[in-house]
């Protein structure tokens, strides 16, 4: 061979010839989303999220379900997707017990299966992304701490308790103040309604003079309390710090200056589409992935909130 | 046995002075003492309230509405977008949304008494219906002051004034404005019941049907005007219920029902029809509303709460009873 490199440019050229076509042709890739129930903003949002990403990608169709709440519903969707073909799943399973059969029987088949937000038993699907609540209620008990200079009263308006988030935003929150000087001087379940929120908070206020801040597991719990206090005249003399932070939800809340902070759950939806991206093209993804939470204050709203450490 | 322990009205009141007295007994460092205590308390049961008057019309009529929550659900969310997103003047969008309540109560009545459903089916498919339709208007999502606009972000409006007016308190904040729209209701609904031949024709309707029905009542017609009035005070619940949370929350008034009818139930109109008023469904507004204000100055657990409530209920009910 006496020319090598017009070998090699040769070569180069007819990989690319055929190449072309190929990168040209929309590989359309079919994505099955269940999702458990749609009665909850967070919810509803993390639908948009997983929307708005795979918009940006147009070789991706995603179907959507929504099973209103109901175990048997969702597995039902999950064989659905699977008789339909689909490339990949992502479920946001109501319960772990119920849906882990249809899961792994999806797997096993070759589908892989993002798991988000709330967990199913054993190992067989591809990847969980989720959040950690105890984290987000540790950070937010160490910010408040730190807001109140160590010492300070607190009403803490719980989500339903016997929700593993409502534990977990408790139980995370009791370390993050440990050993500062704050005093929980009122707490009720508030089962994440804003008018069971108001409710309570109406009740503390009539019978603490003094309350320094109130910590929700909600936006809307913080949000209930805050018109109370309002109703009561008392809404400057204290603060309100929440969770979720939803764009038109809690970070607006913040942003009108109603809540002191609020800190993000993330919904996980556009890195569901970014790993499920990564898993159609066969690159090998973490089997969990915990998602990052930022927390929202009036001076960094603007840019975007405060990553928190981990 | 006309002695006066069996009149409805007597033991309901004993009823609501048990109540207090564990609140008396229960005071949580003075905090029952204070008015603003009780202020809240009537604050918080108006929207309840005001599905109670609805409620009390259909049950005395002989039926049942499941689909007032829902309702009002709807209701919440059309008043909020009508004012707040698309800024129509608070009496167009106030006249637009008992419209749409009193709609759907005449669509349930006029299925009841033109196809003869079953009241528990027809208003539990109008109850599904309706949560439904409060969630297509408003896409899931909270109607509230963050308007999201074309390109994903959210823009905030200011809340209009109507929302502030019915969400205050005035003669010298002593009394929430939607107390007082709870107790117009009821007054209107004791005139209308205890005055008018409609009134007369409901408790005849709910009484005996057949023999309404020979009398030459128009049932059907009495049937349609008391669920599209239950749908009306729907609506005006919807209203209240969104100028509190200023928004217009696609959930809202989920299992409201209940208490609705419990409520009523325990005030002491029977469920059988025919018998019953208003100022029953008043105590029967108050012991519930007492209770659960008790429980939660005191700031009792959730599972205890749940359970006090039961016994309670069926104790007040049992005292109720006709012996």
């Amino acid at each position: 061979m006496r020319h090598p490199h017009r070998f090699i440019l040769l070569t180069v050229l007819l990989a690319t010839i055929i190449a072309l076509p190929a990168s040209g042709q929309q590989r359309r890739w079919t994505i099955g989303m269940s999702q458990c129930n749609l009665g909850e903003p967070w919810r509803v949002q993390m639908n948009a999220d997983i929307k708005k990403a795979a918009d940006a990608h147009p070789e991706l169709t995603v179907i959507f379900k929504d099973a209103q709440n109901d175990n048997l519903r969702q597995g039902a969707h999950v064989d659905e997707f699977v008789r339909a073909g689909v490339d990949l799943i992502i479920i946001s399973p109501k319960e772990a017990a119920p849906l882990t059969p249809p899961v792994r029987a999806a797997f096993k088949k070759g589908i892989p299966v993002i798991v988000l937000d709330r967990r199913v038993l054993g190992n067989d699907y591809t990847c969980f992304i989720g959040a950690d609540n105890k984290r987000i209620g540790r950070a937010a008990g160490a910010w408040i701490a730190k807001l109140l200079g160590g010492k300070g009263t607190i009403v803490e308006l719980k989500g339903l308790m016997t929700s593993t988030p409502g534990q977990d935003r408790n139980a995370g929150f009791r370390e993050g103040i440990k050993g500062s000087g704050l005093q929980i001087i009122f707490e009720a379940d508030m089962k994440w309604l804003e008018p069971n929120a108001r409710r309570e908070m109406e009740s503390a206020l009539a019978r603490f003079p003094a309350i320094d801040l109130v910590y929700a597991h909600n936006d809307p719990g913080a949000h209930g309390a805050y018109l109370a206090a309002r109703a009561a005249g008392r809404e400057k003399s204290m603060k309100f710090v929440g969770i979720d932070a939803l764009p038109h939800e809690g970070q607006m809340y913040v942003k009108q200056g109603l809540l002191a902070a609020s800190f993000e759950y993330p919904t996980g939806g556009r890195e569901a589409i970014e790993n499920a991206l990564l898993i159609l093209a066969g690159t090998a993804v973490p089997r969990e992935i915990t998602l990052r939470s930022r927390v929202f204050t009036k001076d960094n709203l603007a840019t975007g909130g405060e990553w928190l450490s981990n | 046995m006309a002695s006066a322990s069996n009149h409805p009205v007597i033991r309901a009141l004993l009823s609501l002075a048990l109540v207090l007295a564990v609140g008396a007994l229960f005071h949580a460092d003075g905090a029952f003492f204070q008015w603003d205590t009780h202020r809240d308390m009537l604050r918080g049961v108006s929207v309840f309230g005001i599905l109670a008057c609805g409620m009390t019309l259909v049950i005395i009529a002989g039926g049942i509405d499941l689909s007032v929550g829902s309702i009002l659900g709807a209701c919440a969310v059309v008043f909020s977008l009508l004012s707040i997103h698309q800024g129509l003047p608070a009496a167009i969008a106030i006249a637009l949304t008992l419209l749409l309540g009193t709609a759907c109560g005449v669509v349930s009545g006029s299925v009841i008494a033109r196809f003869r459903v079953q009241p528990f089916i027809a208003t539990l498919a109008m109850m599904v219906f309706a949560r439904g339709l409060a969630k297509f208007i408003s896409g899931g999502q909270k109607i509230s002051t963050a308007v999201q606009i074309p390109d994903g972000s959210y823009s905030y409006v200011e809340i209009p004034p109507v929302f502030d007016m019915i969400g205050a308190r005035i003669a010298g904040d002593n009394i929430a404005v939607v107390t007082l729209v709870m107790l117009l209701s009821m007054a209107v609904c004791g005139i209308l019941l205890a005055r008018t031949t409609w009134g007369r024709q409901i408790f005849a309707v709910g009484g005996n049907e057949e023999a309404a029905r020979y009398a030459g009542i128009p049932v059907g017609a009495t049937k349609v005007l008391a669920y599209g009035l239950s749908g009306l005070f729907c609506a005006v619940a919807g209203i209240c219920q969104a100028a509190q949370e200023l928004q217009g929350d696609p959930e809202a008034g989920s299992t409201y029902e209940l208490s609705a009818i419990a409520m009523v139930v325990i005030g002491g109109t029977g469920l059988q029809g025919g018998r019953g008023s208003i100022w029953l469904t008043l105590l029967g507004v108050l012991i519930i509303g007492y209770l659960e204000k008790i429980l939660s100055i005191n700031a009792v657990g959730e599972e205890m709460r749940l359970m006090l409530t039961g016994v309670i209920i069926l104790g007040a009910v049992l005292l109720q009873r006709n012996r």
